[in-house]
């Protein structure tokens, strides 16, 4: 940089100093509209929300009333404590387990038994304490955090696992790559709103609905979809034991209408992480390949060793904003939903827009949707912690 | 001459592929299966909007059958779609505010890629992480206040005019800054050669002149991008407009089509007509700059 040379006389140095200044001004001036209306509508709201979630606030302000808006959701206090303990405890053991018991055989074991009861512990306090805060918080909004949590776990790991596949043979010597790329990017641009209702329409109750149809052709019974409350689970055991276990609560896992956003979820984002994937691939150097394969490495091993490892920071990359995206979804989810489906595919982002949009419980509203900003903090320096160890970074 | 040329390059690339093949031996039977995993995928992808556009042109009776395709097409539910609670007023609006939202974003997002790439100034890239930050907020805690913002509900922030709700700059405002449009366009003019800054030094130019003449003609490609995404997130907003917006004046086709969906019921063949003709835009868009799309996320 020409204005960064040393100075030679006092005299130059003062000129220097002047454009110093002028340059210090051009780069605020510059960035003052967009700091202006990120703090104006990104950062502001998160102090008024916070301020707005102490009060009592429906449409109109009625006073400050401290923790009670977070007392309602969470209910008991040592309940939730108990909850929180619990995780915290399972970090501990997943830390322990990484640092300490890696070797020798006998205190492996001894070390395993500790932690297997250590997890049994922590899991124990995690379900009292969720039981706590059941029974006296407000069920509805707490119920809408499994919800989200299933749809997180359901779409993410799959959408990633398939755009890998596409990825990987889209690299390949691929006739007509532009094209498939092309293609499966398409879900991921078109207006949401409209593709929802198109899935709406599809996994309809009706017996002529294409997803019924689909079912059919399988020789399966027809199903009711973004209708259906039950658990998938509960359906495909055609009751609610599998074996003789009893799949209820929270194990029962997410109702068939949930399953059927959640497939809408995958089909969308598919395309962008495939194409993400690809990128990642593209950045591999091919004399590491070359090298490998020298050493009398297979295709599997290559796979394994190579392109899994140093696509590590993609992959870790795309789960962080696909965990995120899932627990911010809102507008598919919105459009799909329906009363029949009882509440099961009320996600935390939905139970929130409802307190604030329908019930006009401003307060409340922020008070919930500021937990919500909290367990997606947590979220991400859990995921930080415990994957961001297992990145490779080159 | 030529054809020994060709004959040896062939023989190499002959004796490249037994080499291959020498390892396999069934790379055929795989690639039948791969490009069978592409297909499988590319009817996935496909078939709900072939479904959208069958239904859209199906009879009603027929939206409840097995049809896969209506028997007589039926054109008309397009301009029945479109005459349906001022489709043609959402239409526009949706045009104007994502014209505006983008303008105003390019603007934004232009200058501030820009400092933060060449300008040196105290707190730079404190600031410029504090952007990033927040990318991680959740829409539904920033939305509550921003509505009373938008509201003029907030006594110390008073807005110029009275309550922006109904109004073109309450949809459009919060939406004129990017970070992601600031973080692409900032990666891209970080690598323009110091060099060209020197000699627009020497002709007296400074940084506002320097962009407009130098900067931008050589970043064509980086701003198609980010206008592209912006565009396409300006078109498809939904949650915002849904809120600012109470009676017709400035509603978005996106707003339109769910009250649209919400009053036609069981119409499914008019609410399939209204889909397509909210997604075209986008699809010609795509289509016409398919690589800035594909390769411009990927940086």
């Amino acid at each position: 940089m020409a204005a960064a040379s040393p100075p030679a006389s006092p005299k130059r140095r003062k000129r220097i100093r002047w454009i110093d200044v002028q340059e210090q001004l051009t780069g605020y001036l510059f960035i003052a509209p967009a700091v202006l209306l990120v703090f104006m509508f990104g950062l502001f709201p998160i102090g008024y929300a916070f301020y707005m979630s102490l009060r009592r606030w429906r449409v109109v302000d009625r006073g400050y009333i401290g923790l009670a808006n977070y007392q309602k959701i969470v209910g008991d206090w040592v309940g939730l404590l108990m909850f929180v303990a619990g995780f915290i405890v399972w970090m501990l053991a997943y830390l322990v387990w990484n640092r300490a018991f890696k070797s020798e055989t006998l205190r492996g074991l001894i070390g395993k038994l500790i932690l297997a009861f250590v997890l049994m512990a922590g899991g124990a306090f995690i379900g009292l304490g969720w039981g706590r805060m059941m029974a006296t918080g407000d069920a509805k909004f707490l119920r809408s955090l499994p919800i989200t949590f299933y749809y997180a776990v359901g779409s993410v790991p799959i959408q990633l696992a398939i755009a890998l596949v596409l990825a990987f043979i889209l690299f390949q010597n691929i006739r007509g790559r532009e094209g498939f790329r092309m293609i499966f990017f398409l879900p991921y641009i078109t207006p949401v709103i409209a593709t929802a209702l198109v899935f709406r329409f599809i996994f309809s109750p009706r017996p002529t609905s294409l997803a019924n149809r689909f079912l059919e052709a399988f020789g399966m019974q027809a199903q009711k979809w973004l209708f259906e409350s039950k658990p998938v689970l509960q359906i495909l055991a055609g009751g609610d034991t599998i074996l003789g276990v009893p799949i209820q609560g929270f194990w029962a896992g997410p109702s068939l209408a949930l399953f059927s956003i959640t497939l809408f979820g995958i089909w969308t984002f598919i395309g962008y992480n495939t194409v993400i994937f690809l990128a990642g691939l593209g950045n591999i150097p091919d004399s590491l390949y070359e090298a490998a394969e020298i050493d009398g490495a297979n295709k599997a091993e290559l796979f394994r060793h190579i392109t899994l490892p140093l696509l590590s920071p993609v992959t870790f990359y795309l789960s962080l904003i696909g965990f995120i995206g899932t627990f911010k979804a809102f507008n598919h989810i919105f459009v799909m939903q329906e009363p029949s489906a009882q509440g099961t595919v009320e996600t935390a982002s939905i139970a929130i827009f409802n307190t604030f949009y329908k019930a006009s419980q401003f307060g409340y509203a922020t008070a919930q949707a500021m937990l919500l900003f909290g367990i997606i903090l947590a979220l991400t320096l859990v995921q930080n912690k415990i994957f961001g160890e297992r990145v490779f970074y080159g | 001459m030529a054809n020994r040329a060709e004959s040896l390059t062939s023989g190499n690339v002959g004796a490249l592929s037994t080499q291959k093949q020498g390892r396999g031996g069934r790379i055929p039977w795989t690639m039948i299966i791969m490009y069978l995993i592409l297909l499988i995928g590319v009817v996935i992808a496909i078939l709900p909007f072939f479904w959208m556009v069958s239904a859209s042109l199906m009879t009603y009776g027929e939206t409840a059958t097995r049809q896969w395709w209506p028997s007589v097409p039926q054109w008309g539910n397009y301009a029945e779609a479109w005459r349906e609670a001022e489709f043609s007023k959402y239409f526009m609006n949706s045009v104007i505010i994502t014209a505006v939202t983008l303008t105003g974003q390019l603007i934004t997002s232009i200058l501030a890629g820009y400092a933060f790439a060449r300008i040196k100034f105290i707190g730079r890239d404190i600031i410029f992480a504090l952007l990033l930050s927040t990318m991680m907020i959740p829409a539904m805690v920033t939305m509550i206040p921003n509505f009373q913002l938008i509201a003029n509900k907030i006594s110390f922030i008073p807005l110029p005019g009275g309550s922006w709700l109904n109004t073109l700059q309450g949809i459009t405002v919060p939406y004129m800054v990017s970070v992601f449009s600031i973080f692409l366009l900032r990666q891209f003019f970080t690598q323009i050669p110091w060099e060209l800054w020197d000699a627009a030094r020497m002709d007296g130019a400074g940084h506002l002149r320097f962009l407009i003449r130098v900067v931008l003609p050589i970043s064509k490609a980086p701003i198609a991008t980010v206008a592209i995404f912006g565009f396409i997130s300006a078109w498809n907003d939904f949650l915002w407009p849904l809120l600012v917006t109470t009676t017709d004046t400035w509603r978005p086709l996106m707003v339109g089509l769910w009250t649209l969906q919400s009053e036609a019921g069981p119409e499914t063949q008019l609410i399939m007509a209204a889909s397509v003709i909210t997604i075209i835009p986008i699809l010609i868009l795509y289509f016409m700059t398919q690589k800035q799309f594909t390769e411009g996320i990927a940086t």
